[in-house]
Parts: C-alpha cells; structure tokens; sequence
C-alpha cells in the first residue's frame, strides 16, 4: 500500500532493456549527465553555478541559459530527425526498417514536442531575455524573480520530456495527441501522460514569461520611447507576448480537460457518453495556430534589425512593419481551422477560414517587400546573420507560396496530412524561424560573450545548413504531390525510395552544419582574444543594446538613455561619430543604482512542479502532494521575503564605467 | 518616381539575366527529374482519374501561378539587391535616410492584396463547388452509397443498397457518382482518402461524415488513411478497383453468394486490432450496420468504452 502511494506505477520494468537504441540513447544521455555533474564538482563550480546563474535574475544570464536549453534539446530532436530520415530511407516495399511502428510513433511525436517547446520556444525566449531590456534602455525585465521561474519551469518541462526516454516511454500520438487516440483507452501507458505534464509545466512558464515581456515593454521603456520610436525587435516581441498571453492559457486549460479525462474518468473528448474529440482539435488548434506566430513574429524583428544594420541604412516603411505585425497578431486568431478542414464543417466554414488565412499573406508580404527595400540603395556587409537574412527571403516565400495553396480547402483536401505539409512547415519554421533565430544568435552573441563567432565557421555552416534544407525538404514537396503521406513508418511504393534517400542526404549535410556550429562555437572560444568585441558596437548597431559595453554590467545601463527619435544610438553616432559614444557614457556622476537580488525560489518552485508532474505521470500520490504543496508553500514563502533588492553604490558603477571606456580608448 | 521605378527595371533586367544561367541550370535538372517522374505513375493529385481530383488539381496550379506574381520578383530581388549592394561593390547611390515611399508601400500593399482578392473569389467558390457534403456538380441524380467503417487497421465498405460488405477492397463503376457515409469503430479518428479520385475526410467514432466522388477512368488505384491513428496507421491501405457497370453488377451478384456474413461474431473479429488484412468479401448485411455502430457511441454512458469488454488497445 505504502510503496503503491509513494512509487505508483513506477518499477524497474519502466526502464526500456529491451530496446537497444533507446538504452543506447539513455546512457549516452546519462554519461554527458553525470560528466556534467562530475566535471562541476571537480572543479569546485558549484557554487559559482548556483549563485551565479542557478539562482540569478538577471535577464543576460537567464537569456544565456534558455540559449544553452535550446541547443541541448535541439541535438535531441536532431537525433529524432535522423533516426525517422533514416527509418524512410529505407523502409521501402517489404522492407520494414529498423524501427518499428512504437519506437517511430514516439520519435516522430518527440521530434515535434521538442523542436516547437523545447528548442524554438526557449531560443526565443533567450534572444528576447538577452536583447529586449537592453534595447528599451531598462536595467532587467519588470518582474526579475518570474523571469528566473519561467526559466527553471520550461528547464523542467524539458527534463521531463527527456526522462520519458529512460523512465517508461513517450507519448505515440503524434506532438499535439489529439484524442481519441491520446485517451486512456487507446494510450493507456504512461506516453499522454509524459506529454501532457512537460507541455503543462513548460506553458505555464511560457505564459508568465509572455506576461512579464508584455509588463517590461509598457512599463519599463527608458524616458522618450514612445510606443512608435520602439526598435522593430521590441515592436516583434510585444505582439508575439499579446499572443502568448492569449493563447498559453487555452492550451493549459486543453491539457487540463485532457488529464481530468484521463486520470478521473471523465468525458470531455472521449467520443462517448457525450464526449467530442472535435473540440479538442478545435481548442488545441486555437492554441496551436497563434503559436506559430509567436515564434515568427520575433524572427520577423531579428530580420528587420539586422537588415538595416547590415545594409547600413533606415528600415524601410517602420510605421508599415508594426501595423503589419498588429494585423498579423489579431489574424492569426481567426484561422485555426484550416488545420482540419477535412473534418467536415460546411463549405461556408472552410472558405472563411481558407480567406482569413490566404489575408494573413498580405501583411507578411508587405514585410518582405520592406526588407528588400531596406536592402536596397543600402550598403550591405555580408556578415553571417546578413548571410541567414538573405537566404530566409526565398526559402520563407516558398514557404508562403505553398502555405497559401495548402489554405485552399479544395486543394488542402488533397494535400491535408501529406508529406507536403510537412514540407510547408519546416520550409517556414527552419527556413523563416530557426534561420532567423540563428541570425539574431549571431548577431547579439557579442553582446553575451563580449566577442564574436568566428565568420569562416559560420559561412560554412550556413552554406550546409542552407543546401541541406533544401535537399532535405524540396523531395518531400514532390512527394506528397504523388500521394506520399506524413507518419509513415513504412511504405509500399517503391518509387518514393529516391525521394526520401535525397531527404536523408539533405539531413546529413544539415548535420554536418550543426556540427560546424559546434566547431565555430569552439574556435571563437579559442580565439577570443582576437574576437574580442572592445565598444560594445561590433557591428555599427542602431539600437541602444550596443551602446553599452559587451557584456553589459549588471546594471546595464550607468545612466537611463533618453530616446528621441528611433535608431537613437545610429543617430548619435551620426551627429557627433565615435566621441558621443564615450559621451553618452561619461558622467562626471552616478548616482546608486536600484537592483533586484538573486532568488532560488524559481528554481526551487519549478523543481517542486516538476516532481507533482513526474508524480501525477506515474501515480505516485504521495510525492505528487509533497510536491503540490511544496510549490504552494514556496509561492507563499517568497511572498513574505522582504529583502528583494540592494543597491549598487555608484563608486562601484564609476570603475565599471571607467574601465569600459579605457577599454574604447 | 518615374526614374526610380526605371532603376528598378534597369536592375531587374541585369538581375534576370543573371539569373537565366541559374534558372537553365534548374530548369535541366527539374527537367530529367521530371522525365524520370514520367515513369512513375503518380498515385497523388499529380495524376487525376476523378472529376474532383481534375477540378482540385486546376485550382492547385492556378494558385501556384497566382502566387509566383509575388514569389518570383521576391526571390529574384532578394538575389540582386544582396549582390547589387554589397559594400565590396562601392555602389555609390548610398540612401541611409530613404525609409519611406507612399507610392511604392501602396504598391506592395495593393499588388498582394488584388491578388488575395482574386483568389479569395476562387476559394470561395470552388469550396462551395467541390464541397464534399454536396453532390457533384451536373449529377443531380440520386449517387450509389457506400458506407466506410474505418476498424483498427482496416477499411470495412457496406454497399447497403446491396447488400454486401467488403474489407480493405472497394469496388465502384466507372461514371457514377458514388456518395460515401463515413465512420469510424473502435479506432482514434482515421481520414478516408483515394487520392487520385478526390478529397479526403476525417472517420470519427459516434459520427458520420460524407464525400462525393467520381471516377472516370477504369483502373485500379490506392486508397488510404492519412490520419495516424496508432501502431498499425502504415498498413492502414486498401485497393479501389473502377470497372464497368456491367462488371460491377456482375462482381456484386458474385459477392451475394458470399458464405461469409457480417454478423455479430464475424464483426467481433474486424474489431480486433490486426494489419495487412487480405481482401474479404461478406454478404446478407444489414440494411442499419452502419448506423448501428455510429448509434453506440452516441448511446453509451458511464466509463467503460463501449467495445472495451471485448477487445483490448494499446499495450501496458
């Protein structure tokens, strides 16, 4: 009874010995976790870990550290992509491949929950916690201490996902588990569950970090940033932020009614006694498709600032680009059913859905169109992230081309479900997303490092990575034009072989750009001295994040900038070149400077949500209400801290500051 | 602005003529791609046997011309600008401060937009045209029915007016509309698909969707689920067979004297999970079958699934 309440459905028999390239995967898993481990505590960092970052508020530091989740969990999905890539390539005929349909079900559900959650999500999140208080002239985000919790809940979303490969198994439902498949009766095992309590636990975060970015860009602006003299980034993150805020709380309450379902027996999507699987799909969708915007919209503003950076010249048409965004914002709620439109709603239905979606093209178009004319009469500097910029136009109006013909409910009853759409997607995720993810990576690590990636590594990764895409996803356009569908673990059709072995080709020389990535990674580490970025301005910036030193102390910013027009700094530089610079910084004084202090409540609060979830997955009651209360307790408890802030004295600032300056000088 | 519309052009053509040895070289490969491709007989949209399926492949390539109005000057400017411009190349017409043209942002509003009208015009109607709940479009007259039960991994067709049952086979005579109920028993929504005769719709236990379909050609073709509904979802294929009225009332008085009948316990054995199932052919089935199966789920309550006492999911 005792041992039923504490470990639940928990026994040895979850870990998977049967399985040899999952075991293979958990201890591979379990050597770089435990030298991880080990190397801290040989070097005696833990307490440089925990009071400098476990613990930390500050938005650099936790930016760096959704950075650091996003590229873990991203070689993960990777790893899922060339296990199904392969598992394609040669499952031909009567072939059956190596894997079969329950391992490829969870790798290919895996595959998806990880690459939108845990890569796309926190390297967004990293680049808006790095770059967005900086660029609005704010010492950190609104809410410092929910910064660091959002953080540590998304960490531990993400740890869940990945203990589902060494505890029992993923969900084999496909990555957003629509019932009736995701119900007890058809998944009884602990997958939905795994699926369910990392996406609850994750969004929770996301939904409070969306909050907290929406309350730093209203309240937190330095004095003269009016809502239109925000640089495009800021404009970016604030409407994916609305959205977040919008559309996370639909998701959490889906994923409740779902777990109610599943744990208590009820009926809200269950296909009987009253239950309807539609209005999951619906629900989840009003979700979903926001969603997809959420991670473009930033994109789009990582694009807009390093265009008119990199060609040295105004954006093109800004008042154009935040209505753009703010039209995209609002229609991005309205087209959620053309995910689904053969399920059968009345030709009325589907052609308005099909319209909104087909206008959401306008807008992005007219952003597109603002981009080249940025470019054009500019001075273009062909830097890496100028390098991603460039190659994102042609494969983002691909992308859009197709996601325009898919919004055609005649043509999507054809396409719906193919490997066309698959196509589609990660022709705009990869190609729209993570390439502008990466440019903005690029573009701001000198501004989290203090030096820059080296150029030669990264070119040739860039060109991998670029080719690759191509090879990789062009095949699968033509497949699903002849009948190829997404989720096959095998296939009749002979003919599709050579299409997928292309796919599997494209995948290789993605990898080999993901590993030149690691290599640049690397040689900049080595080479810093020489990488070495001295101003604070490696690339003749515009926005007030490169008028402070890289990285920028603790306190960001010395004194609060004044903001008049937008593109200040570029303004600046103008009007006086490089001595306005050391002026804007020199101040004969400084006055102390207000500060938020470290905190290991997030930590501690996210820690206890994610045992009540590792609990609730396997009912184990009891350390499911230990850790239930554990996160009300700690919620309470950190109420009552009073002493939540210090002061930096302004002799303290006064060195920082001189020190940088000597540094420009 | 007539100038800058003439730089423009001026340097759209330097670009296009960059760009032709680019595009030869494509165009080749897209080329002995294709000619292989010839060779291949496309089961997809690409290769059309249904009056819905020729329709869906107009509007798929009407759209595609539509939409490369946009995506071929965008694709061709973002090259030559990033080329035109670079620094290395000490263009002088160097505009720092130029971010604002109300009479070219009017044009990439208004371009795009006349284009969405268009084709907002075209998506209405042909949704309204090709609707799948309606009849098609010059056959008013009353269609063949068969019903499709989607099991778990296998396709169950009732032709009710006659009679008979098949599993993972349908047969249809070439020319006639035949209208489809669809539905799904003891398996996660599945989608039912013959993709070179037309669209798809979802199979949804405890609900009956429809579809509308015309073959044109004799032949044989694939049919298919493209719903993943769990570990059997690869297998979940069936073949569509169109011949001649003639031959297809022929093959059903054939399938009348069928020993095997769709009862309860025969039904109980389609129930159970299983892939790659043969063929099989029943006859004497009931009139309600089909609506009997989406009937259960409506009329169960409580929590046990209603095909949950006899037949077991998923795996512990």
């Amino acid at each position: 009874m005792l041992k039923n309440l504490l470990l639940g459905n928990l026994s040895v028999e979850a870990i998977p010995f049967d399985a040899p390239i999952i075991l293979g995967a958990d201890l591979f898993m379990g050597m770089i976790f435990f030298g991880v481990l080990f190397s801290i505590t040989f070097y005696k960092k833990w307490s440089y870990i925990w009071h400098e970052w476990v613990t930390s508020v500050d938005h650099k530091k936790i930016g760096i550290m959704y950075l650091i989740l996003s590229f873990v969990m991203l070689l993960r999905g990777f790893s899922d992509a060339i296990l199904m890539r392969s598992q394609q390539a040669v499952a031909a005929g009567h072939s059956a491949g190596f894997l079969p349909p329950e391992h490829y079900d969870q790798i290919f559900s895996a595959h998806g929950v990880i690459m939108i959650f845990f890569v796309a999500m926190p390297f967004m999140f990293g680049l808006i916690n790095i770059a967005l208080p900086l660029q609005i002239g704010a010492r950190d985000v609104a809410y410092p201490y929910l910064n660091s919790l959002s953080f540590w809940l998304t960490f531990v979303g993400a740890m869940l996902c990945n203990a589902s490969l060494v505890l029992g198994r993923f969900a084999e439902t496909g990555w957003l588990a629509y019932p009736t498949l995701s119900e007890l009766y058809y998944s009884p095992g602990v997958g939905v569950d795994y699926y369910i309590w990392s996406l609850q636990i994750a969004g929770v975060g996301t939904t409070l970090g969306g909050i907290n970015f929406i309350a730093t860009i209203f309240r937190m602006r330095c004095p003269g940033m009016t809502f239109f003299k925000m640089p495009i980034f800021t404009w970016s993150v604030l409407c994916a932020m609305i959205l977040v805020a919008l559309a996370f709380p639909v998701l959490t309450a889906t994923l409740a009614l779902l777990t109610l379902d599943r744990v208590f027996g009820m009926h809200f999507f269950t296909d009987f006694a009253g239950g309807n699987n539609m209005m999951y799909i619906n629900l989840i969708w009003a979700w979903g498709h926001p969603e997809v915007y959420i991670l473009i919209l930033p994109a789009f503003g990582i694009f807009s600032e390093v265009v008119a950076t990199f060609s040295q010249k105004r954006l093109f048409g800004y008042t154009t680009m935040v209505w753009a965004m703010a039209i995209i914002t609002f229609l991005s709620f309205v087209v959620w059913v053309h995910h689904f439109f053969t399920m059968g709603a009345g030709a009325d239905v589907n052609a308005f859905f099909g319209i909104a979606t087909m206008v959401i093209a306008v807008p992005t178009g007219v952003k597109v169109f603002n981009w080249l004319f940025t470019m054009y009469k500019g001075r273009i500097i062909l830097d890496t992230p100028m390098l991603w910029v460039s190659a994102f136009f042609t494969t983002f109006a691909i992308g859009g081309m197709t996601g325009v013909m898919l919004a055609i409910p005649p043509v999507d009853f054809q396409l719906h479900n193919s490997l066309f759409l698959v196509a589609h997607f990660h022709n705009v995720i990869i190609g729209g997303v993570l390439f502008g993810y990466f440019a903005g990576a690029i573009y701001w690590f000198p501004k989290m490092f203090g030096f820059k990636l080296d150029e030669k590594w990264g070119k040739w990764s860039f060109y991998f990575w670029v080719i690759g895409f191509y090879v990789a996803f062009m095949p699968l356009y033509v497949l699903g034009l002849n009948g190829g569908m997404r989720r096959l673990n095998h296939y009749e059709n002979t003919l599709y072989q050579p299409y997928f072995i292309i796919a599997a080709i494209g995948m290789v020389l993605i990898f080999i750009g993901i590993i030149m990535q690691i290599i640049q990674l690397f040689v900049s580490i080595k080479n810093r001295a020489a990488l070495r970025d001295k101003t604070g301005d490696p690339w003749n910036g515009r926005t007030l994040e490169w008028s402070v030193s890289s990285p920028p102390p603790i306190y960001n910013f010395a004194t609060v900038p004044t903001v008049s027009v937008i593109d200040q700094l570029w303004e600046n530089k103008e009007q006086h070149q490089q001595e306005s610079k050391v002026k804007l910084n020199l101040h004969s004084e400084y006055t102390p400077i207000h500060m938020p202090k470290n905190t290991a409540m997030g930590f501690i609060i996210a820690m206890f949500a994610g045992l009540t979830g590792f609990a609730i997955i396997w009912h184990m009651w009891i350390p499911g209400i230990v850790g239930f209360v554990g996160v009300l307790v700690s919620v309470i408890a950190r109420t009552f801290e009073t002493k939540i802030d210090y002061y930096i004295d302004a002799e303290t600032v006064k060195k920082t500051e001189l020190n940088y300056i000597k540094g420009i000088i | 602005m007539l100038a800058k519309m003439y730089g423009i052009y001026l340097m759209l053509r330097v670009a296009l003529g960059r760009l032709l040895k680019l595009s030869l070289m494509i165009l080749t490969c897209v080329a002995i791609c294709s000619l292989a491709g010839c060779d291949i007989e496309s089961l997809g949209m690409l290769n059309p046997k249904g009056i819905v399926a020729f329709e869906e492949r107009k509007i798929l390539f009407d759209t595609l011309a539509l939409m490369l109005i946009v995506v071929l000057p965008v694709i061709v400017m973002s090259i030559t600008f990033v080329y035109h411009y670079k620094q290395s190349h000490r263009i002088r017409d160097y505009k720092p401060r130029w971010s604002h043209s109300y009479f070219l942002e009017s044009l990439w509003w208004g371009i795009p937009c006349a284009i969405i009208v268009v084709l907002a015009i075209i998506t209405w109607k042909e949704t309204h045209r090709l609707d799948p709940y309606q009849r098609l479009a010059g056959h008013p007259q009353k269609p063949m029915l068969v019903q499709a039960i989607a099991l778990p991994w296998k396709w169950l067709f009732i032709y009710p007016e006659q009679g008979i049952a098949t599993v993972n086979y349908l047969q249809i005579p070439v020319g006639e509309q035949v209208e489809y109920w669809i539905t799904a028993d003891n398996v996660a929504m599945s989608a039912f698909f013959i993709p070179q005769l037309g669209s798809q719709i979802y199979a949804m236990t405890g609900m009956r969707t429809r579809l509308h379909l015309l073959a044109n050609e004799v032949g044989i073709y694939e049919g298919l689920n493209t719903q993943y509904n769990g570990e059997g979802f690869s297998d979940m294929n069936f073949k569509v067979e169109v011949v001649t009225p003639q031959q297809f009332k022929a093959w059903v008085e054939k399938i009348k004297k069928s020993p095997l009948l769709l009862n309860d316990a025969n039904y109980q054995i389609l129930l159970k999970p299983s892939i790659n199932e043969k063929p099989a052919f029943y006859s004497n089935v009931k009139k309600d079958f089909f609506d009997n199966v989406v009937q259960l789920y409506l009329h169960t309550y409580g929590t046990i699934h209603p095909r949950q006492t006899n037949v077991t999911h998923g795996k512990e």
